[in-house]
């Protein structure tokens, strides 16, 4: 039944599949999903266009399914003299915190180390890809990861098979999480929701697949 | 710490050991943790990977089995497992069984055995549970599981057959003809709204001369009793007999119903005895025949008890035959006697009320009357109380020496008269005066007018929520004597030419004191102390291990006490409540002992709880 299901869809473009050439990503396109590396990550920023708003931190933890390597989380704050726009209101970040962060530059080297060749896991991930590409470029410092893995796109394709229509809200992080029993976390802080993001991604990608044998490249059909 | 893991933090702070780890051990424990995904698909692999590991539930359901599939303890947010491993360096045997996915937290050896090393707190805890564990693990090896605890899932017939409720009767029955069923579980979008079986239809329509156009909403019993599918097939049996029906829905764990189960389908089982003897009692014509039926029920018990595990389902199917008897006898009165002039509520108190009986509890009952009943209508209910508890002492369940019976007509008065007797009790809690009511604060309805009984217990529920009352009886439990002294050694006491211990007043009857003085402070109204338990969960009175510590050394004292009983014959000498150490197993021996600090570590919570500055 997965297998009819995979192969209807297969036609779609594999969007999602940022670079792929080399070996390794080859090799993790093509192997089991469990055996991919994969970056779960969350970025607060003060605005929602990636041109002129800027990163104001960064939280991240790898993953390695069934289990998140919380002791390999990180958590930048980007250190900054600007003042804060009305996002405060939504991220919780004090003047104080920024003006005590890190270089930018150091954090994304950090990142790169882990997200270059690694699959991205984010809850709408092309937003927070976006703002990445746009920070790297502009630092010049070459990351590609695999591909994308978006689990608030994964959430709207399980619910549109199943009713017509969805109400606003119910797609948020916390509203998904929901949906499959995971507890509640606080919100709008880069670490917690990129935690909160890893669990709600395994959870989707069991209900998924089940105890099925499948790649990542057909699980990537789904985000 | 590096990391600013807030919820995590949280959570563990508020988790035993967790919570006692110092500042910097605690953020030692943050920076080393992974969290798992676990569902039904991964669980092996997770726990066969290599090395043993210390979890704590986050969230999930999750059923720790060892490799014989034999249930060791139901894992919940909170919970720790893995360590047995950790502290012997033996392999991991045992399994998890998924009943809801979630994640778990873990450790690896090394940060545990940091851990350990530098908080001796930390230490403690683990070497306690250790040997809490082992209270649990002690059930009989190798057995196979009587059919009573099978799973009602395992043997229903999967293939639900169910109807909506704007159907009409008439589509009810061609339905149940097609698939030669007799009953019919109604359902709207996945939930159970009713039942309708063939002598609805009988009754309520054919009988009545009503349209078989009707729809079935209108002729269906509503909000029916039901089961879920991984309770046991005991379970099934209990709530039948008590609420004195054949069908019985069965629904999976998020309510969808998935099937009926029936007398029938219980009696194909083998070995069905209790059926029969339920059967049986609920037969006979007569108050001789009745009596006739129950000289059968102690050796039944026994060879009951010899086959099932969990000897605690004992208690429970002693307390339902005596609810069955007493059902019998009030009917078989008001067949003779016309029925009742006014609502009643015949009421069990005690053990048979907690569903703990033994063979050697007396019956303790009581009659409530409806408020508006004239005084010569009381003599109706004197004359059913006499003829029902005299039946009672007859069919083996012995009249009370402390006359709690509802043929003394003080216990035989109207809700108005009982709440003026509770008030009593409640506002000048003598000392003799809570030893003698607590037995009536556990009470069940066994038959009579459901609404009458409900209101008057939910007023008592209140009244008792008094902090005078509760801090005295508080008070009266700091004073009982539990057998364990200085060093973990037991205090026997001489009796009848041997070293005894009474598992009954020293310890069940402790912990069902204590359980049942927390269930007043919170308004609970269920009787049996596994229930409150349950429902005191998440009370800030009873921390999550003290509450699970509590149920299993009830269980333990409950079994060891109903084996005991069981063992001794008809013209033995030894008391039938205590039990000599020194014919105990060494493993019995140390899980008394580990029963009864928890009992004194429990009464003395309820010292600073509740028994302080009254």
């Amino acid at each position: 039944m997965i297998k009819k299901w995979i192969t209807k869809h297969s036609k779609s473009l594999q969007g999602n599949i940022i670079a792929s050439k080399g070996g390794d990503r080859q090799q993790q396109l093509r192997g089991r999903w469990q055996d991919a590396r994969y970056i779960a990550l969350d970025l607060e920023t003060d605005g929602l266009d990636p041109a002129v708003d800027a990163i104001l931190a960064f939280g991240w933890v790898p993953l390695a399914p069934p289990r998140i390597r919380l002791f390999e989380a990180d958590y930048g704050v980007v250190k900054s003299e600007k003042s804060l726009s009305q996002s405060a209101v939504i991220h919780h970040l004090s003047e104080g915190d920024i003006r005590s962060g890190e270089p930018i530059e150091r954090i994304l080297k950090r990142l790169a180390e882990h997200l270059d060749g690694a699959v991205l896991v984010a809850h709408h991930a092309p937003f927070d890809w976006q703002f990445l590409q746009q920070a790297f470029n502009e630092h010049q410092i070459p990351c590609q990861p695999l591909a994308l893995m978006d689990t608030l796109k994964i959430e709207r394709n399980r619910l549109a098979r199943k009713k017509d229509w969805l109400e606003q809200g119910e797609l948020t992080l916390g509203a998904c999480r929901d949906r499959y029993d995971l507890p509640t976390m606080r919100q709008h802080h880069a670490l917690s929701d990129a935690i909160a993001c890893a669990e709600l991604f395994l959870a989707q990608a069991y209900q998924v697949v089940g105890s099925h044998e499948v790649s990542l490249r057909e699980l990537l059909r789904y985000a | 710490m590096a990391l600013d893991l807030k919820d995590m933090a949280d959570f563990l702070k508020q988790t035993p050991p967790f919570d006692m780890l110092d500042e910097q051990r605690f953020d030692y424990a943050l920076d080393h943790a992974e969290a798992i995904y676990v569902n039904e698909h991964n669980t092996q692999e997770v726990l066969r990977s290599g090395h043993p590991l210390l979890y704590v539930v986050r969230s999930g359901t999750f059923d720790l089995n060892d490799k014989n599939g034999k249930h060791i303890e139901r894992l919940e947010t909170g919970d720790v497992f893995g360590y047995p491993a950790l502290l012997t360096g033996r392999a991991i045997t045992n399994k998890i069984d998924v009943l809801a996915d979630g994640i778990l937290f873990s450790w690896d050896e090394a940060t545990f055995n940091y851990l350990r090393r530098y908080s001796d707190a930390f230490e403690r805890y683990f070497m306690q549970a250790q040997s809490e564990r082992l209270l649990t693990e002690q059930r009989s090896e190798n057995q196979a599981p009587d059919w009573t605890e099978l799973d009602i899932g395992s043997v229903i017939n999967r293939d639900l057959i169910s109807i909506d409720s704007a159907s009409t009767i008439q589509n009810a029955a061609i339905c149940m003809a097609e698939h030669k069923v007799s009953s019919l579980l109604v359902v709207d979008d996945g939930q159970l709204r009713g039942i309708l079986t063939d002598r609805d239809i009988r009754n309520r329509v054919v009988a009545k001369g009503m349209s078989y156009e009707v729809a079935v909403s209108a002729v269906m019993t509503q909000m029916p009793e039901a089961v879920y599918a991984r309770q046991s097939l005991f379970d099934a049996l209990t709530v039948m007999n008590q609420a004195n029906i054949h069908h019985l829905p069965v629904l999976d764990d998020d309510d969808t119903p998935v099937g009926m189960i029936t007398t029938t389908d219980l009696m194909k089982q083998q070995r069905s005895e209790p059926v029969f003897l339920m059967n049986a009692l609920f037969k006979a014509p007569d108050r001789d025949a009745l009596v006739a039926e129950a000289q059968s029920i102690p050796q039944y018990l026994r060879t009951f008890a010899s086959r099932v595990k969990d000897i605690s389902m004992v208690g429970r199917l002693l307390a339902s035959l005596t609810d069955g008897m007493t059902r019998k006898l009030i009917r078989l009165y008001e067949q003779s006697h016309g029925s009742a002039p006014v609502a009643y509520a015949w009421m069990a108190f005690g053990s048979q009320a907690r569903e703990d009986q033994t063979l050697s509890s007396d019956q303790d009952n009581g009659l409530l009357l409806a408020d508006n009943i004239k005084d010569g209508q009381r003599a109706y209910f004197q004359d059913m109380a006499e003829f029902v508890c005299t039946g009672l002492g007859d069919c083996g369940i012995r009249l009370c020496p402390g006359d709690v019976m509802a043929m003394n007509p003080k216990w035989n008065k109207t809700s108005l008269e009982w709440r003026e007797q509770f008030k009593k009790w409640i506002q000048s809690p003598t000392p003799d005066a809570i030893m003698h009511s607590m037995i009536f604060f556990d009470s069940r309805m066994i038959a009579g007018n459901t609404q009458l009984y409900k209101k008057h217990r939910e007023a008592v529920a209140k009244l008792a929520q008094r902090d005078i009352f509760l801090g005295n009886i508080g008070r009266h439990i700091g004073e009982l004597n539990v057998p364990i002294g200085l060093f973990n050694r037991l205090r026997t006491k001489s009796e009848k030419g041997g070293d005894y211990i009474d598992i009954k007043t020293q310890g069940v009857a402790i912990i069902n004191d204590i359980v049942r003085l927390y269930a007043l402070e919170q308004g609970l109204t269920m009787p049996a102390t596994p229930a409150r338990l349950q429902a005191l969960q998440g009370s800030r009175l009873l921390t999550k291990s003290d509450n699970q510590n509590l149920l299993e050394a009830w269980q333990f004292l409950t079994q060891l006490r109903l084996s005991h009983q069981l063992r001794l014959q008809g013209d033995s000498t030894e008391p039938v409540n205590s039990v000599d150490p020194e014919t105990l197993s060494t493993l019995q021996r140390r899980q008394m002992k580990a029963a009864f600090r928890i009992i004194k570590d429990a009464q003395q919570g309820v010292g600073f709880k509740l028994g302080r500055g009254m």
